[in-house]
């Protein structure tokens, strides 16, 4: 019996990326044309994914969006309003751990509402209920030296929910973790965004992780960096499934991944043979 | 050719091997014996006469002096002077270095305008200064401490200024997208991230801060265990010579375990690596 539960997304649309292109300069003057003419919006508890060979772009994108990295041209709204530097209303979770190593698993999760001058009582409970949330109550007082990947990569989850985000970027956040604990992983976001109310934008480059979190998924192309293809995952049917395996067992699932696998294919560069 | 199956696998017995770690009591065996194979080269050099003993004193004489020199007379107010003029002149360098390494480390700008002026004045050798020096100061303190002073503080801008640098940009984005602005960026991950390093460039460079204080005792002082060895060269007195190269020698090796504790006891949480 597959667990699935009904998306509760809505029609309210959150993130704007409209027309959004970057060029770099390189050292010797000449220009790089990253990404160009991307183009894409994210509804209200949508979570969706980013995909694409490697080197397409999808991260420079969601650095965009972070705020982190500034586009040549183009212009993106989060909730009607222009995105122009890095704020906690676009939290983001990296592929490396960034778990701050001098402060407690408890201090951690506080740190961005304590930057935001969240009351101490407050950060505290809040702090306790996504630190539950990730299932790391046991290890609240510990030190992320004594955490492995996977539960710091919890840690991160929780700090940057608890800052209440209006969007939670993700930067292949599983990517360092064995695939055991990937998969684990990728089940406890499911479960996460079961019981919060989160808009997710992930960049991967994983097909499987793909097609078993997104609601959509934008695929990009390379050279330079557009969009391909973006739609919904239609085997689904709008809902989220919880346990990877059923997943993999539904009706049209290989025919998705399928799918996929060829558009990664087309964008490979022929002078690889 | 054919291997024989039945025969045992046998270990290779090689002692010394590429990269192989030896056993903790055989490092420690090892570790001792070099100390074994000085002091009997040295005692036996001085039994058959080889050395000339008024240059070559047997090591247990030299103790002797030492016990000698500890319980009376100069020698222990020499030993304080000594560290007074490295801890005073130490603390002075890294109140202005780790603060300004620090800055440089994180804003390009403060970089840009410090570095060149920094970078240059390490390719001068401290002791150059002392002629000026002496000029300058007197021959009170100052130039002794001066000359400390500028042994250390340009090398240690550069190694705080490089250890800051090595904060990863990821924690600084986190931070960001957490909201911080950059004075919070800079006090809550900055500083709290290169501390650590800190306080180890900080143990180097005391280590350096020695050899300087030797240096300007010798040269230029009538007190300190520098200049305790330079009168007893004129009596020709190679055990106390002696007997203050190993105090210096010890005293180095105190303020070094003392600031790996210190290390330990600040920094605790990335020294308990469980899982």
């Amino acid at each position: 019996m597959p667990s699935t539960n009904t998306l509760r997304q809505t029609d309210i649309t959150k993130l704007i990326v409209e027309r959004v292109g970057k060029v770099f300069t390189l050292a010797d003057g000449q220009e790089i044309n990253a990404i160009s003419d991307v183009s894409f919006s994210v509804k209200r508890n949508e979570y969706c994914v980013l995909l694409g060979p490697s080197g397409c772009g999808k991260s420079t994108v969601l650095r965009m969006i972070a705020g982190l990295e500034t586009p040549t041209s183009g212009t993106m709204l989060l909730d009607d309003e222009l995105i122009l530097g890095p704020d906690r209303d676009r939290g983001m979770i990296f592929q490396n751990y960034t778990s701050f190593d001098w402060l407690t698993v408890e201090k951690n999760v506080e740190y961005g509402m304590k930057c935001n001058g969240v009351p101490a009582k407050e950060r505290k409970e809040m702090a306790a209920d996504f630190i539950d949330l990730v299932r790391l109550t046991k290890f609240k007082n510990a030190y992320p030296s004594q955490l492995s990947g996977g539960m710091k990569q919890r840690v991160a989850i929780a700090r940057t929910l608890a800052n209440k985000p209006g969007v939670l970027l993700m930067d292949e956040p599983f990517g360092a973790l064995d695939a055991e604990t990937r998969w684990n992983m990728q089940e406890l976001m499911i479960s996460i965004l079961e019981s919060t109310d989160t808009t997710v934008v992930m960049v991967t480059h994983d097909i499987e992780e793909a097609l078993f979190l997104g609601d959509r998924i934008v695929f990009f192309s390379s050279h330079p960096g557009t969009i391909l293809e973006d739609g919904p995952v239609a085997f689904k049917k709008g809902q989220r499934i919880g346990v990877k395996e059923d997943a993999l067992v539904m009706k049209g699932y290989v025919e998705a991944e399928r799918h996929i696998m060829a558009l990664m294919r087309s964008q490979r560069p022929t002078t690889d043979e | 050719m054919s291997a024989d199956l039945n025969e045992p696998i046998r270990n290779s017995a090689r002692r010394v091997t590429i990269r192989k770690p030896v056993s903790r009591s055989t490092s420690i065996l090892l570790g001792i014996a070099i100390w074994v194979i000085f002091f009997t080269a040295w005692e036996l050099a001085v039994i058959y006469e080889s050395v000339n003993l008024l240059l070559v004193p047997p090591p247990e004489k030299v103790l002797g002096t030492l016990y000698e020199l500890l319980i009376g007379g100069r020698f222990p107010g020499d030993i304080l002077v000594s560290v007074f003029r490295v801890l005073a002149s130490f603390a002075g360098a890294c109140l202005l270095a780790v603060p300004l390494g620090i800055l440089m480390g994180t804003f390009p700008a403060v970089e840009s305008f410090f570095n060149p002026f920094v970078s240059a004045w390490r390719y001068l050798p401290a002791p150059a200064f002392i002629p000026i020096l002496l000029m300058w100061l007197g021959t009170g303190e100052g130039p002794k401490l001066a000359l400390l002073f500028i042994g250390v503080v340009f090398f240690l801008i550069t190694m705080v200024m490089d250890y800051t640098r090595q904060v990863r940009i990821e924690l600084i984005e986190t931070s960001l997208t957490l909201g911080a602005n950059q004075r919070q960026v800079l006090w809550t991950v900055i500083v709290p991230a290169v501390l650590p390093n800190v306080v180890v460039a900080m143990r180097q460079m005391l280590a350096v801060s020695w050899t300087y204080l030797v240096i300007a005792e010798i040269v230029a002082s009538t007190t300190g265990i520098g200049a305790m060895m330079m009168r007893a060269r004129r009596f020709l007195h190679t055990d106390e010579i002696m007997a203050g190269i190993l105090v210096i020698g010890l005293l180095g090796l105190l303020f070094d375990v003392l600031f790996r504790w210190l290390h330990r006891v600040l920094f605790g949480y990335l020294y308990n690596q469980g899982r």
